[in-house]
This record gives structure tokens, sequence and C-alpha cells, in this order.
């Protein structure tokens, strides 16, 4: 309740009207422009000018001037007037007797020669405001008669009124109101629409006119507006159907008009206001011994018994603005819109933006977000306005002023929340929710980088996890407002990356690494480095790449090394140069070494110098280690196993060099081997395996490995060669090897090799390099297996050769069915070269199957230019 | 466009006695929730975005007051929703006696679903809020919300007792049998073939405006079954000679830029 719509403003007083006769009542009012007339119950007509006057403070007054009053000479109360203006005229009722008066005289017209200007017997009549007749100069009019149960149609004209047409109603009618051909009826127990053009009728519904006076009251194209039992205002259109809720009224209401949007109704001491948008009822004014509401052109003016007073509706922007400061938002809103009708297009839009942002506005500082959000959507609100609440949010670059008149009484955040810490953070995870949702849409267009920061600034301080999803992607915020801010929550990783995407690459790096030296404290990232590396390593600024490779390398050369082998092969990074890495990288062996292993391991690059450099860095790790006093075993050992794996595996490196370094190393003796087995020299190599490294299983291994890549025979010729080693190592130096107690050892090794890998040997040849005294269960194993592989192979051969013969059988098999039939060779038949008859079985078969004289084929061979041998003769008869 | 000032395509009215839960069954359709109403005065109407149509829904007084009211309220009405109350039989009879001579005004294809609104007394399946939002109901809400202000003395309703929350259950005094009974009673009334007109078990309902049960598959049934009265009636429209003033203004003033120019 209680909105102000309208504000009561006298028009005529008392004393203008009737000075101090007590006896005088005001009966009815008429108003056209300024001109108001008043009927009073003395038969007077008084005519005033009604001037509006609007004070220095915008408040309105009328000012009455009193321009004539008139008898009409008839000693009764005068009922009702109408202004026809077009015609100058005033249609009064008085005593049952409708005529008409000069508007500016108010002389009683009298009749024209052509028809009368007076009706009798009435009781009540309406204007047509909406008349089907076009003619402009005359007035239609409903006209109801005491007499008949009739309603009159009438042309008034200026100096005459003329029936047109007369409708009969089903009962006595006492009120009526006119639109286009469509008669708004009271009757004595109902309502009723009745078309006078076609007759038809609509019944609306019941309603005792004798127990509470009725209301007909027109209030647009073809809509009417009716008391209905229990105090009701019921809305009815030209169809008989209600279109609106109806309005709740008391029971006593004297009178009702329509001021869109409001429906204006005035009872024994109140006027009421109710909306026509959500039937509540709006305000109530105060007024004693109100007798007559009518609106005209739009103006509510109210009598009292004695005084005349106007309506005066207040701006409905005021109304609007009231009903927001008492937080009445959706009332506001329906108003809004409702009046959409009543206000220009483009200033609609204007005004109906504006309230929904006040309405979001008032809901947001309510802490109701989910509707605030919605309002400031459909109000397209400018997001700067509040983000502006919020202290500090806003870049200092923001050209930003709140709008003015404002949108809210809120000065900031604060000065909403007064104080309360909990309504502070809750508003500021609506903006972070509200920004998140808007910074991509056409809201922020425009003002992208106040959005952005201000998120910036809100994630930043409220921890938000989203900081870093922010300014990793595509963002605007002002870096020169953003870096205190983060400083200041110690966010120094998100600097960074605020850095970085802002170009400063070298800002970044430097931030960064102040947090992991630990001068700076964030703890966003706890493997910071590790990001920093792989920053690095996939920067396309080489110059940043080899400013800062030094530190990461100082501080983990095992990870910083990273930067130059994890590099991704992208055709938008510059490629490094490896040389250079390695001249770069040369003080420092153990990253030295992990990006050799990554250029020649990795990435296979088949270049003597770095297969060179990389087996002379593990020989050399091998060497430092060895000089040790107590050398790590594990360390050694893994170090050698690298060692020895590239020996073998690369073919690339110089061997020489490297044989070179270790010439004087005896504990490198396998890595000798493998050398020498490199060069191809491998009686050296077998003989340091055996001799001094008695490492026979490795012996056997370098065996295998030299011939990988070999045939059979030159494999079987290292394993002759190892054997003969064996065998030589025991026979001549027999007394010394013996001494050492180590002829036996190698015999045993030659022993095994045989019985291991006999398939290799060739047995004959073995047998003859064996000493003689070796006992035969000794070589069991070997020989058994000799022995039997001969034999298989023997036998093998035979299957085979016994297989190629049935091939051969079944071939020839074949051969003969393919050609079936018999040849037959008889004393009758002729030779078909010579023509001779045959005399011997034996001829010869020409492909066909045709004989021939064996003579006649060896003549024809040797005739024969192409000199062509028949090797396929048989002799079947 | 705000929706009060939207045109509606097609109308819904809701009739039944005073008590009942009209009102209540449309503000848990629209609003979702169960309030306490008070006892309407005169009529109220809602505007119900369905789909690209505006359906306007009216909900009545069920005051013997406003009685006088119902057939202006039916005029032109597409369908109708004849509301009673489980616990009450004769809330079921005044739909007969009272209320179906108020639908004379209605469209002669008006669709009529009879509904026995407060189920939740009688029926422990009704206590099943079958909202579409799913939203549990605030069983808190107590029986003084239930019962709307005893405006007359003879109120047909006996308020609900508490008894009902504990468990105990009102006595039924409407079964379902009896609405159909009563809707083959209204296909006479109206001169409709039975087998040419809405079968019962689609237009019969039970609901519960307290817990939501069945209110939505009410409403939205309700709009499904008005459909093609809307498309017919938008069909009717555009052949009729009247001109939209509104609509041809735009066109207007585009004419008119276009001339100046």
């Amino acid at each position: 309740m209680s909105v102000k719509a309208f504000e009561l403003v006298p028009a005529v007083e008392r004393d203008l009207l009737m000075g101090d006769k007590a006896r005088i009542n005001i009966e009815c009012i008429e108003c056209c422009g300024k001109h108001l007339y008043v009927g009073t119950n003395d038969c007077f007509i008084h005519h005033f000018l009604l001037d509006e006057v609007t004070s220095s403070k915008g408040k309105l007054s009328y000012s009455a001037q009193k321009l004539l009053h008139k008898y009409l000479g008839l000693k009764k109360p005068v009922a009702e007037l109408r202004a026809a203006s077009a015609l100058e005229r005033l249609i009064v009722l008085c005593d049952g007797i409708v005529f008409l008066v000069d508007m500016v005289t108010l002389e009683t017209v009298p009749s024209a020669a052509g028809g009368g200007a007076k009706i009798r017997s009435v009781t009540a009549f309406c204007i047509n405001e909406n008349p089907v007749n076009g003619d402009p100069f005359c007035v239609e009019m409903g006209v109801l008669s005491s007499k008949r149960r009739t309603v009159q149609i009438y042309m008034v004209y200026e100096d005459r009124v003329q029936l047109v047409k007369e409708v009969t109603t089903p009962e006595q009618p006492c009120a009526v109101s006119l639109d286009g051909y469509f008669l708004c009826l009271a009757l004595t127990t109902q309502y009723m629409i009745l078309n006078y053009n076609t007759g038809t009728s609509q019944d609306l519904f019941p309603y005792n006119s004798e127990e509470r006076r009725p209301i007909v009251k027109r209030i647009s194209r073809e809509e009417f507006l009716l008391a209905a039992p229990g105090g009701l205002g019921m809305f009815a259109n030209a169809e008989g159907i209600s279109q609106r809720a109806p309005v709740n009224w008391s029971e006593s209401v004297i009178g009702a008009a329509v001021c869109f949007p409001y429906v204006v109704a005035l009872d024994e001491s109140f006027i009421t206001i109710h909306s026509m948008l959500d039937q509540q009822l709006k305000q109530t004014l105060s007024f004693r011994d109100g007798h007559i509401l009518q609106d005209f052109e739009g103006k509510v003016i109210l009598a009292s018994i004695k005084a005349v007073y106007v309506s005066v509706p207040l701006p409905l922007e005021r109304q609007i603005q009231d009903l927001l400061v008492s937080h009445r938002v959706e009332e506001a809103l329906i108003l809004t819109e409702g009046a959409q009708r009543n206000i220009p297009k483009d200033k609609f839009q204007i005004l109906h933006k504006r309230i929904l942002q006040q309405a979001g506005f008032i809901h947001f500082g309510q802490l109701q977000f989910l509707e605030a959000k919605e309002h400031f959507r459909k109000g397209q609100l400018d997001v700067r306005e509040l983000i502006s609440l919020y202290p500090l949010l806003l870049p200092a670059s923001s050209s930003f002023t709140r709008c003015h008149p404002p949108l809210h009484e809120f000065a900031d955040l604060n000065h909403l929340a007064q104080g309360d810490q909990e309504k502070v953070l809750r508003c500021k995870k609506f903006l972070i929710s509200y920004l998140g949702e808007v910074r991509s849409t056409e809201v922020a267009n425009g003002c992208r980088e106040d959005v952005d920061t201000a998120l910036l600034k809100l994630y930043a301080e409220q921890d938000h996890d989203s900081l870093l999803d922010l300014l990793a992607s595509d963002n605007a915020c002002v870096l020169a407002d953003s870096v205190p801010w983060l400083e200041k929550y110690h966010k120094y990783f998100a600097l960074g990356l605020l850095y970085h995407y802002h170009g400063q690459d070298s800002a970044a790096l430097q931030l960064w690494i102040r947090v992991v030296d630990g001068d700076l404290q964030d703890s966003t990232r706890s493997d910071l480095y590790e990001y920093i590396v792989d920053f690095l390593c996939s920067s396309s600024n080489l110059d940043l790449v080899w400013n800062y490779a030094d530190w990461a390398l100082r501080k983990d050369p095992t990870t910083g090394v990273h930067i130059f082998t994890k590099r991704p092969g992208r055709k938008d990074l510059p490629e490094l140069n490896p040389d250079d890495v390695i001249t770069y990288l040369g003080k420092d062996s153990q990253a030295l070494i992990l990006y050799l292993e990554h250029l020649v391991l990795e990435r296979r690059i088949q270049k003597e110098k770095f297969h060179t450099h990389l087996a002379v860095m593990y020989l050399e790790k091998v060497l430092s280690l060895l000089s040790e006093s107590s050398p790590d075993e594990v360390q050694l050992t893994e170090a050698r196993g690298r060692l020895q794996a590239l020996l073998r595996e690369s073919s690339l490196y110089r061997v020489q060099l490297l044989l070179g370094k270790m010439e004087n190393c005896e504990q490198l003796l396998l890595e000798r081997a493998t050398l020498h087995g490199k060069l191809e020299e491998h009686d050296k190599a077998l003989h340091i395996l055996v001799h001094k490294l008695r490492d026979f299983p490795s012996a056997e291994a370098f065996c295998i490995w030299a011939s990988s890549c070999r045939d059979s025979e030159y494999r079987q010729q290292l394993f002759h060669l190892l054997l003969g080693v064996y065998l030589d190592g025991s026979l001549p130096a027999n007394a010394q090897a013996a001494a050492r107690g180590g002829t036996g050892e190698l015999e045993m090794a030659a022993v095994d090799l045989l019985n291991r890998h006999g398939e290799v040997f060739d047995a004959v040849q073995v047998l003859r390099m064996l000493p003689e005294g070796w006992s035969l269960q000794l070589l069991r194993p070997f020989l058994g297996r000799a022995v039997r592989a001969s034999m298989h192979s023997c036998r093998t051969s035979q299957i085979a050769l016994g297989l190629a013969h049935s091939e051969n059988l079944q071939l020839l098999h074949d051969r003969l069915k393919e050609r079936k039939k018999p040849i037959f060779v008889s004393k009758k038949k002729g030779c078909h070269l010579c023509h001779n008859t045959f005399s011997e079985p034996a001829v010869v078969c020409l492909p066909g199957g045709v004989p021939v004289h064996t003579h006649c084929v060896a003549q024809r061979v040797t005739d024969s230019p192409t000199k062509r041998q028949l090797t396929n003769s048989s002799n079947h008869t | 466009m705000p929706d009060k000032m939207k045109r509606p395509d097609v109308k819904l009215v809701l009739l039944g006695d005073m008590n009942v839960g009209k009102t209540s069954l449309l503000h848990r359709y629209m609003e979702r929730k169960f309030k306490e109403t008070v006892s309407t005065v005169g009529g109220a109407f809602f505007l119900k975005q369905w789909g690209p149509y505006n359906i306007s829904i009216w909900d009545t007084a069920g005051r013997e007051q406003f009685h006088g009211l119902g057939s202006m309220y039916c005029r032109g009405a597409a369908a109708v929703i004849l509301t009673y109350d489980v616990t009450n039989w004769q809330s079921l009879a005044e739909l007969e006696e009272r209320f179906l001579s108020l639908t004379d005004t209605a469209n002669h294809d008006c669709i009529y679903a009879i509904v026995g609104n407060k189920a939740d007394l009688t029926d422990p399946k009704a206590h099943l809020s079958r909202t579409s939002d799913g939203q549990p109901e605030d069983q808190t809400e107590c029986e003084e919300e239930r019962t709307e202000p005893q405006v007359l003395s003879a109120c047909p309703t006996p308020p609900a007792s508490p008894a009902s929350l504990s468990g105990v259950m009102l006595h039924k005094q409407v079964t379902h049998e009896d609405a159909v009974a009563l809707y083959g009673r209204i296909l006479r009334y109206k001169g409709l073939d039975e087998k040419s007109s809405l079968p019962a078990e689609k237009v019969c309902f039970e609901t519960s405006a307290k817990t939501g049960y069945n209110v939505d598959a009410l409403f939205e049934t309700m709009f499904d079954l008005v459909l093609p009265s809307i498309l017919r009636k938008r069909h009717e429209n555009q052949e009729s000679p009247t001109v939209d003033l509104e609509d041809s203004q735009g066109a207007h003033s585009r004419k008119a830029r276009i001339g100046c120019c």
C-alpha cells in the first residue's frame, strides 16, 4: 500500500460557489478544457475558468475564476451536465428534461424549426465517446426514459435533437454507457450489453440495482467498468468477457474512473486507488462527503457536496521512484511495464532499463543475488556500476563514473554491509560469479579491462582457484593496476603469468626465481622450479633461455637440462644449435652428459662428434670414479654399464681415441675388448677377455655380440678363434699355466664352450684341434650333439631327397595324365616327317602326340636352324 | 513485453465451491509453493506462457456472494477445471448444482476437468511431492495455513485436524468413481456423446496443492488439450478482416521512412 499516485488539489472552494448559503449542494459537474461547469440543487449552472498554477517548488494548484452563473428556471436540481464542445452546447438534464444551453452564455437554446431541442421523461443519459456516426458536428447520446423500458439513441445537433433508434430492454434500465453500437446497461437485476444496431444482447452478471447504485463506466474502446456484488469493480468488454481481474472496492462505492494504470473509486469517506495491473489497492485518500467522481479528458475531478477537487496524478517516474525507495521492486516494475503504451518507445526503453537496474541494486542491497542478477541482465546494467561499489576494484585508468542520478543509495560495499564482514564476503562472491559470467558476453563490451581487472583483484583477494585460469586464458587485465594488488596478496606466480601475458617474460622469470629461491613467499605451486624449466623449455625467446638456463642448471642440473632436452620440436619455436648447447653446458659435466645422451640416445643423431664426446664423457666419469680411493660400487657399475652399452651399440665414435684413453687402465679391460672388437681385432679382444679378465661368459657373449650382424660362418670363425685361444692358452704354456692352476680352467672353459655352443662349431675341425688326451666323457655332450646334428642333417637331406623324388614322380604322373590319350603306332601309319611307314616300335613322339621316326627327329634337329633340342622323348606304344 | 500486457490466446477457468483450494492449486502451479491464501475476492487471473502461447488462467471466487460473476468468467473459456474437496461430499454436489450451469457461456468445445483436491488428507501416496522441480516441501507448514479464513459460518470443509499430520487419514468422502460419474453426467448435460468426448480417466484428477501431488500433471494436461483450440483461434484471427493497429503501426512508420529518404 501507500503509493502516492494521486494528490487531491482543491479546484473550486465552497466560498466561490455558494458563499454562506447552507442549503446549496453540488449536483453535477462537467469539465471541458479549462472550463468547469457546476450544476447545483437550486437549478443553477456555474461556469468557472480553471487555471493550473505550478509553484516554484513544482507543486500544482488550481485557481478558479468564476465567469458566469445562470438560473435555469426549473426549481429542480441540475441532475447532469455534458459538454458538446464542437457544438458549443451543454446538454443538461434537469427535472427529467434534457435540453441544450449555450456553453458561453448559458442561455437555453430555443427549438429550431425542424424539430425540438428537448427530450422529456429522462432518467439518465450518456454521450457516445466512440460514435459510429462520423459527423463531427453532432453528438450521439443514449437516453433512458422513465416511462418505457427502452433506450433511445439521439443525435444532438447545435439546435435540435433527433431520435435515431429505440431499443427495448427486458427490464427497466437505470444506468447506461455507450461505445460504438454497444450499450452497457444496468437493469433492475442485472447488467447487460446491448448492440443497438443488431439488437443482440449479452447478459453480464446479476446485480440488484435497487439495493446498490450501479456503476456503468466506459473506460476504453468497448470496455466497461461495472460495480459488482460484494463491492467489486468488474471489467467487461463488449463481448461480455472480463479481460482483467476485478478490483476490490468497498460496498458503498459511488463513482469510479480509470486513470491508467489506476482505477480511482469514490465511496462515502474515501478515495481508493487500485492498480489495474495487479489489482492491488495502492492508495487511499480520505475524502468526506464525497459525491461525484468523474474523469474528463484524462483528468479525474471529484466533488463533495460543497466543493470541487482535482485528483492530480503524480508523474509516473516519481511514483516508480517512490516505490523503489520503499523497496517495492516488483510493483515498480509492473507499473513501469504497465505504462509502456503511455510513454514513447525510446523513452520507455531508457526508463525501463533504469528501473530494472535500480531494482537490481535494491535486490542486491538485500543480498537477493539471483533476482539482482536477473534485473541487471534485463536492464543491461553497465557492469562497472556494480564494480564501482567495491572499493579499489576498478583500475585507476578506468574512465568510468557512476551514472547520475545514482542508481542506488550505497556509497560503497562497506556502507551497504554496515561493517558486517560476512555480508561483504557474500557480495564479493556474488560479484565473482557475476563477472565470471558476463566477462565473455556483450555486457563487458567496451569495459573488458575494467571487468577483468576487477575479477583478477577479487580472485586474488579471495584466494580463488580461477585466478590462474583467468590469467592463463585470454584476458584484458590492466598490468599497472594488477601488479601491486597481486603483490599485496603474494600471488607472485599469478603475477608472473600476467607478466608473461603482457610479453614480459623476463620480469615473470625474475619473479618466479625469487619465489623458488625463497626471497618471496607464494605457495601456489610447489613445483615452481619445474614450471620455470618447462617455461624456458618452450620459450621462443632464446636470449631468455640462455640467460636463465644458468640459474636452472645451478639449481638442479638434472632437471635444468630439460630446458634443452625437452624442448618441443614445434615450428614456431626456434631450434637450439646442439653445438652451442654443448659449449654452454661445457662446465657442467652432469648436464652435458644428459644433453649428449638426449642427442645420441633419444634423438639418435648420427654424428661422430656427439658419440665420441659422449663416450669420452662416460669414460671420464668412470675414470674419475675409479680414481677415488674407495669408489662407490653401485655408481661405478652403473657408469661402466652405460659406457659399455654405448661402446657396444654405437659404431660412430672414434675407437682409437677411446682406446688410447684407456690404454693404461687395467680396470677397463672389458671396454677395451669391446673396442678391439669394434676394430675387428677379435684375437686381441678375446685375448684380453680370456687371459687378462678370465671372464669366459663375457668372451662367449663377445663372440655372439661381435657376430650378431654377420652370417653363421663368421660366427663359427669367431667361436673357433675363441676355442683356439682357450686351447692355445692351455697347451704351450703348460708349465707356467699349470703353476697358476689355470690350465684346467681354460680347458674347462673350452669344454664348456663346446658343450654349450656345439652347434656353432664344425665338429670335424674341432676334433682335429682338440688335444689327444681328452676323455670322451668330457666332451660327451658336444660330441653327442655333434653326432646327432650330423645324423640329423644326413637324414634331413635324405628326406629332402626322397621328397624331391616323389615330387618329381608326382609331376611326371600329372603330365602323363594331362596327355591321357595313348599314341598308336602301327605299320599302316606313316611318319609325319618322312611319310614312310613305321617298321619298329621305338618312335619319337612330337608334342601333340604325333609319332615320328627316331631318325627323322634326329635329322630334323640337326637341320633345324634353332638347334632346338627335344628332350622329352619317350617311347610309348 | 511484460506478462500482464500480453494478449492471452486461450482462457482456462477454475470453478468450485469455496475452500476447495482453487487458489492454492493455481498458486502451487505458478509459484511452486503452498502458501496461505485468503478467500478470493471476485476473481484473479494469471498468464502462463506455454510454449509460444499465452494461456490465461482465471481463479474464481467460490463464495456464494460472487456466484453471479461465474458465467462471465466462463464466457469464451476453452477449458473449465471443476474443483472439489475429496473430504467433502457436498463440494462435489455443489459442482453439479451450482457451477455446472455457469459453464453454459463457455466455448461449445470447452474441455471439462474434474479435480479432487486435498488428496494428501486421505491418500498417503499424495504425500509424495510430485512437483517437477523436485524440491522437497517444507512439511512444517501447519494446518492453519491450509484452511482459508472462515468467511461464512456455513463452512463446508471441516478444518483439517492435526491428526492428518501424524498419519491418521481423514475419511475420503468422494471417490474417484464419483468424479467419473459426475463427468458422465456433465457430458450428458452438455449433450455430448461420451464416445467422441475425452475419456474420464484423462480429465479426472486427484491432486494436492499442499504437496504438489498431480498438480503439474493437471495443468499441463489441460494446456495440451486446449492447444487445438488455440490453433483454431489463431487461424480464425488470421482470416478476420480486423487490422491490428499495433502491428501495422510499425509497418507504416517504416514505409514513411522509406518515403522521405
